[in-house]
């Protein structure tokens, strides 16, 4: 226990003397825990009912074990963009924690101390967002429901306490390689390619798809109806794929257009982007991989409302219940919402720690001459250049399920043409965040920053 | 620096006479202090009655005698112990800013107007000494002899500037009073 | 001040510059004049304000008071974007390191400043290629910074900062992190190049051997320019 006491006190005084970005990580990295442990919490607590309940919140939505499960799953989805925005916070002073690390490490760290440290760092940060969110959670519980279950005590605990302790997981998963040598990464030959982060990002998304099954599975248990189980799944199934495959084509994509761009581009903004796309296409890949889902989801989503509105308007024994309905296809609409705003907010901080990470360069670059309007077009192009493709894949695919399911459920009566709109609105939001660090270029990127060597 | 030395390497190439080992010297050597021609021939005689040298013939073509030398066996052992022993390290610490600066001290001069001026001087000759290297044309010989004095003039820099620093103290030491 | 003028009026003037990074003033009255075709070291021991001085003097930073001024024209008073245009016509830089864009390769870096002046690709990266044989980047020409050594990534960046055909180039310790003898191959190519075209180099340095490379010296001295004779290297007054 000592030991711990100790490494907590060095973590402590480490990130006390530390860089104001590392500041910025720690409070980001609270925020995405916070989200993660409302949302987890919200899933818990609706997968320990089972069977009908009288719910007083939504509208009755959450009484029927059916529509139950399809909000846990959105709950559960809504999880995939706040892990990308975590992933993105912890990439924020990277560089200065990595040399940190490293710094200890040749100080005479043991291995095990310095990943204590790091998971300390981390753990901590989410431990404080996760305790905020469940005190706000339980107290707002007891006032709905006078005595929760002890599956539903039990759930809350271990989500409060999964988060942080994934949290600092991941933290030591991601600096593996840091903590391996005690040179760490003080000398970096070439940009590296950050597999790491992308590994324990899908191993975490991969994680979440298996809960999500369960909790579905477990909700529907008291359903006879088959086939009627078998539809969201399938959906969802289709969903991951389309949006993997839109993530897939967007990494290839960034390397193509790097190359081919970068060998005949006389626009030197072009030029910049098509390199750094070239060096690292998996970046991009990385950082629209929630945008894409997004994209696919919120199209295919277009295509449900637009044919289930219409059946809503068809069927007398719907219009009776229509408040139901369109309580369940308006929340759904707001996580998608929330979702892409949590996605544009990690593109944001991405965009804003690329920038910072650079700045130096950058500030050597405007000191030679090179004008900002070109340096902010090639940070621009960055996130554009290789969105273009994979936008319009994912925009396809969720048109096309969008098509399909009013096809099966209404003919041709229907058609969700919205659901195109969905990419076009994906990519403009997707260049307004990257463009809210263009002020930050300029405040920045000043010749102060040329005086340290 | 051992002239006779010098001269019996010069001579290592075969036989030779003392104005021709003169020009040879300041070719090999350039920026070194040229060697004096009656210096020369002091030196070769000294190495003719050590043995190290003999006359090998006596030239009279045109205009005034020649002497021509060349290195014995003995000589030819003493070059190489010579060559392949190590100079001692500074054995003796002479140096002459600091004699003068102390000197200053004592005498209640003006030590640190002297030491700007020292300075001055330095870099006046290390920017003559980098126009001769950086010349076009200037070779490897030319490069790496000026690099020597290059570097041995700024070790001197560098310690006037840390003396300069620390003259007060310097002051107090010599001259206590 | 001990400036005698043998030539006509200044390339570069900057007279009574203070400039202040929060509270410590870098400089404190700093006057300075470049001519044309001059190789000008300014040294001075860390934290003197040589940097400042040259950010000031290349527009890169605007001073608190005095004036810089250059062919006529007074860049403490000129917009940004004209002198970011001058900076990249007029001007050439050289730091330490970092002015290398890493994911560019060592030509596509060269041919920048070109790129930004509206020059074709090809043309661009044909010049490059020239000033990089120039200065012995020979066959390196598609590797990126990272993959160079620091002689090599010095003498690119060397290349890029004259590519335009610069009136000035301001190297700020442009062998800070090289050993003596890549310096020596960075400063005579610098020199070499600036005695040929008569540019004016503004060359920072702590180094002694280095600043030998110039025709001239001056010093800094708590953020004033001490002319070189007068220099009190330090000395508690």
């Amino acid at each position: 226990m000592s030991t711990l006491a100790n490494d907590l006190r060095l973590a402590f005084l480490l990130t006390q003397g530390s860089d104001r970005r590392e500041w910025w990580r720690v409070t980001l990295t609270a925020l995405g825990a916070a989200l993660a442990t409302g949302l987890g919490l919200a899933a818990a607590v609706l997968a320990s009912l089972q069977g009908r309940y009288q719910v007083p919140v939504a509208d009755g939505l959450l009484n029927n074990p059916g529509q139950r499960s399809g909000v846990i799953l959105t709950l559960l989805l809504l999880l995939v963009p706040v892990l990308g925005f975590l992933g993105q916070c912890a990439r924020v002073g990277a560089v200065h924690r990595d040399r940190r690390l490293a710094g200890l490490r040749l100080a005479g760290a043991s291995v095990g101390q310095v990943r204590r440290i790091a998971a300390l760092e981390t753990g901590i940060a989410c431990l404080i967002g996760s305790l905020v969110v469940t005190v706000f959670f339980v107290l707002s519980l007891l006032r709905e429901w006078r005595s929760p279950s002890a599956l539903a005590w039990a759930g809350i605990a271990l989500v409060s306490l999964g988060v942080p302790a994934l949290g600092a997981l991941v933290s030591v998963l991601a600096l593996r390689r840091v903590v391996a040598s005690p040179l760490g990464w003080v000398r970096r030959v070439g940009p590296r390619t950050g597999r790491g982060p992308q590994w324990v990002l899908l191993g975490a998304m991969a994680l979440l798809v298996l809960v999500a099954l369960v909790a579905v599975a477990s909700t529907y248990m008291d359903m006879p109806d088959n086939t009627f189980k078998a539809a969201p799944l399938t959906l969802f199934a289709v969903l991951l794929v389309v949006g993997a495959g839109a993530v897939l084509l967007s990494g290839a994509v960034a390397k193509l257009t790097g190359k081919v761009l970068a060998g005949r581009a006389g626009n030197p903004a072009v030029l910049i982007a098509a390199e750094r796309l070239r060096q690292d296409p998996w970046a991009a890949a990385r950082t629209h991989a929630a945008v894409l889902m997004g994209t696919v989801v919120g199209s295919g989503f277009i295509g449900v409302r637009a044919t289930l509105l219409a059946d809503i308007a068809k069927y007398d024994y719907l219009t009776d219940r229509a408040d139901f309905y369109t309580a369940g296809l308006n929340l759904t609409a707001t996580a998608i919402v929330v979702g892409f705003a949590i996605t544009f907010a990690a593109l944001a901080v991405g965009t804003a720690e690329s920038l910072a990470t650079r700045r130096r360069g950058l500030a050597a670059q405007v000191a030679a001459g090179v004008p900002y309007e070109v340096l902010g077009r090639a940070l621009i192009l960055e996130t554009a250049l290789p969105l273009v493709p994979s936008l319009l894949l994912a925009g396809a695919g969720g048109t096309g399920i969008a098509f399909a399911y009013a096809m099966a459920m209404a003919g041709t009566s229907v058609l969700p043409f919205g659901a195109l709109l969905v990419p076009v609105v994906a990519f403009g939001a997707c260049l307004l965040a990257a463009a809210t660090s263009l002020p930050l270029l300029r405040r920045t990127v000043r010749p102060g920053e040329l005086r340290y060597a | 620096m051992s002239t006779r030395h010098i001269l019996l390497g010069l001579l290592a190439r075969g036989p030779s006479h003392g104005y021709d080992l003169k020009r040879r010297h300041d070719e090999r050597f350039p920026q070194a202090r040229p060697l004096a021609y009656g210096q020369v021939y002091t030196t070769l005689q000294r190495l003719v009655r050590d043995g190290l040298a003999e006359v090998d013939a006596t030239e009279a073509d045109s205009g005034p005698e020649r002497t021509v030398y060349r290195s014995t066996d003995e000589g030819a052992r003493e070059l190489a112990e010579w060559a392949g022993g190590i100079a001692p390290p500074a054995p003796f610490v002479t140096n002459e800013i600091f004699a003068k600066l102390v000197v200053s001290i004592l005498a209640d001069g003006d030590p640190a107007a002297y030491l700007r001026a020292q300075r001055a001087a330095h870099m006046e000759r290390m920017r003559e000494l980098t126009a001769v290297k950086t010349a076009p044309g200037a070779d490897l010989s030319t490069v790496l002899s000026a690099d020597y004095a290059l570097n041995h003039l700024d070790a001197d820099l560098r310690w006037m500037n840390t003396t300069a620093a620390r003259l007060t103290n310097l002051t107090a030491e010599v001259d206590p009073a | 001040m001990s400036e005698n003028h043998p030539g006509p009026v200044p390339l570069l003037a900057a007279r009574g510059l203070v400039k202040a990074h929060g509270r410590t003033r870098a400089l404190r009255g700093a006057s300075l004049e470049l001519r044309e075709g001059e190789i000008l070291a300014v040294t001075g021991a860390s934290g003197s304000g040589k940097s400042t001085l040259l950010h000031c003097l290349a527009g890169i930073a605007r001073p608190d008071e005095g004036s810089v001024t250059y062919a006529g024209e007074r860049l403490d008073q000129l917009p940004e974007k004209r002198l970011s245009a001058l900076r990249r016509t007029d001007f050439g830089v050289v730091f330490q390191f970092g002015q290398l864009i890493p994911e560019l390769t060592a030509v596509d870096n060269v041919a920048l400043p070109l790129l930004l002046a509206g020059t074709g690709r090809g043309e661009a990266r044909a010049r490059a290629g020239e000033w990089l044989e120039r200065f012995g980047v020979r066959g390196q020409e598609e590797q990126r910074p990272g993959e160079l050594s620091g002689g090599q990534a010095q003498r690119v960046s060397l290349a890029r900062a004259l590519v335009t055909g610069p009136r000035v180039v301001f190297a700020d310790e442009p062998t800070g992190a090289l050993d003596s003898l890549a310096s020596e191959q960075v400063m005579a190519a610098l020199v070499h190049t600036a005695r040929e075209s008569g540019t004016s180099v503004l060359l920072i340095t702590h180094d002694a051997q280095t600043a030998a490379y110039a025709d001239r010296e001056v010093t800094l001295e708590d953020g004033v320019v001490v002319s070189e004779a007068e220099a009190p290297l330090g000395v508690s007054r």
